[in-house]
């Protein structure tokens, strides 16, 4: 069994959770089992993997073990069918679509919220006491059950959470109190496990028991970390020696500086302080690896891909050309290490030629604030009429993004694979990018599927944007070799490769 | 099926007590069968209603209802049988604290476990600590050897919400202490999950008691006879009997006057204990009342519709009707015996200074008071006798004997018993002396003495709070053995009115009140079909 290992599957994923699910699925249908493990309390994680293409077979999350619900599939549970309200004494009032209250004799007793994108099915739901003060919150499952109880201090902060098994005992307790002063979880007690019970102080030291407590069962298991933030965690796991780290992203804070350059905080643990608690690390591209084996030579250092292109895509050639001739596709995080604000100022340039060109960002901002000084930015450069900021899309959704798009824009300041880039060239659109580590570099051959531009130069980064956008002959020989790329990461190729890294 | 109702079973029982168990008895004695009701948690209320005699079977308290706990096999619980979640941890002896201090390998305070050192060490309740030395949770164990309540903390190191589980751990009960709009806090709310997995939520524990109720009634319910509510403490569901969903035959039981001031039953502010139930008097189906002038007093004031039954809390077992009779000429001449606490509504010092008066023309008199003093006050009472004592010089005349369970031999050697009560319920042990041939003297207070006291029959009732007609009427029997001899053969014969048989034929009176009263009730019911063969 491969273990992959990360945080959680989210709403909205980075790249990271994309490459990881990805390599789940490629993994499972090559016949190589491998579940997507992880650590977080998450009650829409049934409906947060299947938007990654994952069933429940393919995840493994911590709580849901211990809860003993890994294999519960899903049953919708309408709030107005729920057994535990006595009907015969409560009524239920719902004056809208969002929530619906609980009364007794007029007098609200409860509110149950709805699942987010359903129609009434239960969500939580939340007790009140005589004064109004919120008692119990009863907190639901995607899959339909309920899933955990919270208990609150008197300001109304979380003060114990109960994770419930499907007999309603509790399994785990999380208890919220001081430290310093400041209230947080100090305590993740998993109760009656095998007979015992097991106090820690913290959710990574339970996340390690549960770990070794998986892996122990299957010893020749691979691990791979994909997440920085616990190298340090599966560094401490003693059931299984292959364990490895895939390394998303570009490792160093200046790209310009891969030998002397300052590491990323969260880099240093799989790279130097742990390093030796791990088989080696995995790296997308040859450059990256030589930076890291010139600085690290101890290491043990291997290519292996970050990305697949499932074979249904390839299947279906490059699509027709786009209606919108002239829309420029952003794709990733709103994050200022993306550089959105560049895109922007090329853009701005790009629209005095292609007065129709068109920008679509496509991402969730990292808040709400950067978002409107990005939209203030478009605003003072005059093209607010051309660019709009999508909400995330997976799947079909951003499958007809791409399909809209004659050239993808890439900005960011360094990368260790761009993942959307390639995604991009399965669609058979071109790429123009900045000339960074590392992933980029490889990807793009500068002239045939794309256009690398020098770091920084917006001019230069609009003026390679205006040529694909207006010479339509060049276009479509960009749109061949890029989905040409695309090819040589098909899932056979791709698997092929990770063999080869196992075999190293 | 009949109930009687009270808030817990304990260990030092007080008369409401005392009488619901002789009711209790009476019934399994004479075959029917009854359940003992219990409100209040308690982690030692089926040790100490085993105790007393009532089995598992025939106890329900309500927390243990719905905690699925009523026959739970005990397990005597030791502080090495817990297990904290902590590897290594060391048990530290606290002699002084009678508790363990739990300690990681690294010193930190796991747990502070207290136990009953009276009882093998047994567990009692944990103090946990998180790894950030936060008291969180204080675990109280059942005494049958499992967690029942569990009281979860604030960071400010208050009880937040309180949970009680079922033996295997599974939460069904949740209260909350939060602030009211003027930031007093305060018990805001209950919560209860039931057997059936339906969830409810009640302001207050009253309506928590009226729900449980709801689940008796439904649990016994039988269309052949109705259950019977015997309510023996008015807190516990006064209100709440008279709002039961489905109907049942609800009983008032008053166990002391009605009226604050006893001695003024007509006008007096009501006790506050009763104040609700005798201004909803008509709502309950019946109203017991101990003696038959407490009954009368009550017509006199309320005018009631609802039915009133005269039935004797305390019972003469037919043992020590039997019994051989000790003449007046075999007892210990001039000894006075009284069994109560050394309290402020016994009165005592008064009992002591008629005594005194004796004491000067009968020099053999003398007086031995049984009971514990009560603590209220400094002991403000017992300070009161010895008081009187030392006024009277009676140092070698009276003795202050504590308490006994050898009543009856006391009793079957002495001559005469005392009461000097500023009130009473009913009052057992005068009950009880008079069975044993003891002459009685007693103030006229209400309600019992004055009434289970004969006046010239089996010894005398004397204004209330005249120490000298009480030293009069004593001097008289003392001077006059015929008297004396006469008046104890009435006690043994006036004791035949609590017979077992005359107070079981008074609660088959009221039993078949209710069965008379539940055709009209069923028919009253909406939709209600009468069985039919």
């Amino acid at each position: 069994m491969n273990y992959f290992v990360s945080e959680n599957i989210f709403a909205f994923n980075s790249g990271t959770e994309h490459s990881q699910a990805k390599r789940t699925r490629l993994f499972n249908k090559m016949g190589a089992n491998a579940k997507y493990v992880t650590r977080d309390y998450n009650r829409f994680l049934a409906r947060d993997a299947v938007a990654l293409g994952l069933d429940h077979t393919q995840v493994l999350n911590m709580y849901d073990f211990f809860q003993g619900r890994t294999d519960t599939v899903r049953v919708e549970q309408p709030l107005r069918l729920l057994k535990q309200i006595p009907l015969d004494q409560y009524h239920i009032v719902s004056d809208n679509p969002n929530y619906s209250v609980i009364q007794h004799a007029g007098v609200p007793i409860a509110r149950v919220n709805v699942m987010p994108a359903t129609v009434g099915l239960v969500g939580d739901i939340s007790y009140y006491d005589r004064f109004g003060n919120t008692t119990v919150r009863e907190n639901w499952d995607w899959r339909g059950f309920k899933s955990s109880i919270d208990y609150f201090h008197p300001d109304g902060q979380l003060g114990v959470r109960k994770i419930l098994n499907a007999a309603g005992d509790t399994v785990i307790e999380i208890t919220h109190m001081n430290v310093d002063g400041k209230l947080q979880a100090t305590m993740w007690k998993l109760l009656n496990y095998k007979g015992h019970n097991f106090r820690f102080n913290t959710e990574d030291q339970l996340f390690l028991f549960f770990l070794n407590e998986q892996l122990m069962t299957d010893p020749e298991s691979l691990v791979i970390s994909d997440r920085r933030s616990l190298d340090y965690v599966v560094a401490d796991v003693t059931a299984v020696h292959n364990k490895w780290a895939y390394l998303h992203d570009i490792h160093i804070v200046d790209e310009k500086e891969p030998l002397k350059g300052r590491l990323f905080e969260a880099y240093v643990p799989v790279l130097e302080s742990r390093a030796k608690d791990f088989a080696g690390v995995f790296v997308a591209t040859e450059a990256q690896k030589q930076d890291i084996k010139r600085r690290f030579p101890k290491l043990t250092v291997v290519v292996a891909p970050d990305t697949v292109v499932e074979q249904p895509r390839l299947d279906e050639g490059v699509p027709a050309a786009s209606s919108e001739a002239h829309h420029i596709l952003w794709v990733g995080r709103l994050s200022p290490e993306r550089r959105p604000e560049e895109a922007l100022k090329a853009f701005a340039t790009v629209i005095k030629n292609v007065p129709d060109a068109t920008l679509e960002f496509r991402g969730y901002p990292v808040s709400a604030t950067y978002l409107t000084e990005l939209k203030q930015l478009a605003d003072k450069l005059g093209v607010t009429e051309h660019v709009t900021f999508d909400e995330y899309v997976t799947g079909d959704a951003l499958a007809k993004r791409y399909k809209n798009a004659a050239v993808l824009l890439q900005t960011a300041s360094g990368e260790g694979f761009g993942m959307t880039v390639t995604e991009g060239f399965s669609y058979g659109v071109p790429a123009v990018a900045y000339d960074v580590r590392y992933g980029l570099k490889e990807q793009i051959r500068d002239g045939e599927n794309g256009f690398l531009v020098h770091d920084g130069s917006t001019s230069i980064l609009a003026a390679r944007l205006t040529e694909i956008l207006t010479n339509d002959a060049f276009r479509q020989t960009m749109r061949q070799a890029a989905f040409d790329t695309a090819q040589t990461y098909g899932e056979a190729t791709v698997f092929k490769a990770w063999q080869q890294a196992f075999g190293s | 099926m009949f109930f009687h109702v009270n808030a817990t079973m304990p260990r030092q029982k007080s008369g409401i007590e005392h009488a619901e168990l002789k009711r209790f008895k009476l019934l399994n004695g004479h075959g029917v069968d009854s359940r003992v009701i219990l409100r209040d948690w308690d982690p030692n209320v089926h040790y100490n209603a085993n105790d007393a005699g009532i089995s598992d079977d025939q106890l329900i308290n309500m927390f243990d209802y719905f905690q699925e706990a009523t026959h739970v096999s005990a397990k005597k619980l030791h502080v090495g049988d817990l297990d904290f979640g902590v590897l290594h941890t060391k048990n530290e002896w606290e002699a002084g604290h009678n508790r363990y201090l739990v300690t990681t390998r690294s010193g930190q305070l796991v747990a502070r476990v207290n136990v009953d050192a009276t009882d093998d060490q047994r567990v009692v309740s944990t103090e946990l600590f998180d790894g950030f030395n936060n008291l969180y949770r204080v675990d109280q164990y059942d005494r049958r050897g499992f967690v029942s309540l569990s009281q979860w903390y604030t960071p400010d190191n208050k009880i937040g919400t309180e949970t009680w589980q079922t033996p295997s751990g599974r939460t069904v009960i949740e209260s909350f202490n939060r602030a009211n709009a003027v930031g007093e806090t305060n018990k805001s709310g209950w919560r209860l999950t039931d057997k059936q997995g339906k969830v409810w939520q009640f302001d207050s524990i009253e309506l928590l008691t009226l729900h449980f109720f709801d689940c008796l009634n439904d649990d016994f319910w039988s269309d052949d006879e109705p259950n019977i509510f015997v309510l023996d403490r008015g807190h516990l569901g006064d209100w709440g009997l008279l709002h039961l969903k489905r109907p049942a035959y609800v009983v008032m039981h008053l166990h002391n006057s009605h009226a604050g001031d006893a001695q003024d039953p007509m006008h007096s502010v009501l006790n506050n204990h009763y104040e609700f139930s005798m201004n909803a008097l008509d709502e309950y189906d019946a109203v017991v009342s101990a003696t038959h002038k407490q009954t009368q007093d009550v017509i006199a004031r309320f005018h009631p519709k609802t039915e009133l039954f005269t039935i004797p809390v305390g019972v003469v077992p037919n043992s020590q009707l039997q019994a051989p009779r000790v003449p007046v000429k075999d007892r210990t001449f001039g000894k006075v015996v009284a069994f109560a606490r050394i309290a402020w509504e016994k009165h005592l010092d008064d009992l002591v200074r008629a005594v005194g008066i004796v004491h000067q023309t009968v020099p053999e008199v003398s007086l031995d008071l049984y009971g514990y003093a009560d603590s209220s006050d400094n002991y403000k009472a017992r300070r009161a006798v010895e008081a009187a004592i030392k006024d009277y010089h009676l140092e070698d005349v009276v003795s202050m004997k504590g308490y006994t369970t050898d009543v009856g031999k006391v009793e079957d050697s002495a001559m005469m018993y005392g009461l000097t009560s500023r009130m009473e319920g009913f009052n057992l042990a005068i009950m009880e002396a008079i069975s044993h041939g003891l002459i009685s003297f007693t103030y006229d207070v209400n309600y019992g003495p004055n009434e289970i006291v004969e006046d010239g029959v089996n010894g005398n009732v004397v204004p209330y709070e005249n120490v000298q007609a009480l030293a009069d009427a004593m001097l008289k029997v003392l001077q006059d053995p015929d008297l004396a001899q006469r008046y104890s053969t009435g006690a043994y014969e006036s004791a035949e009115r609590y017979s077992d048989a005359n107070v079981w034929a008074a609660w088959q009176r009221l039993i078949a009140d209710a069965q008379h009263k539940w055709p009209t009730k069923l028919a009253a019911l909406p939709n209600h079909q009468e069985v039919q063969d």
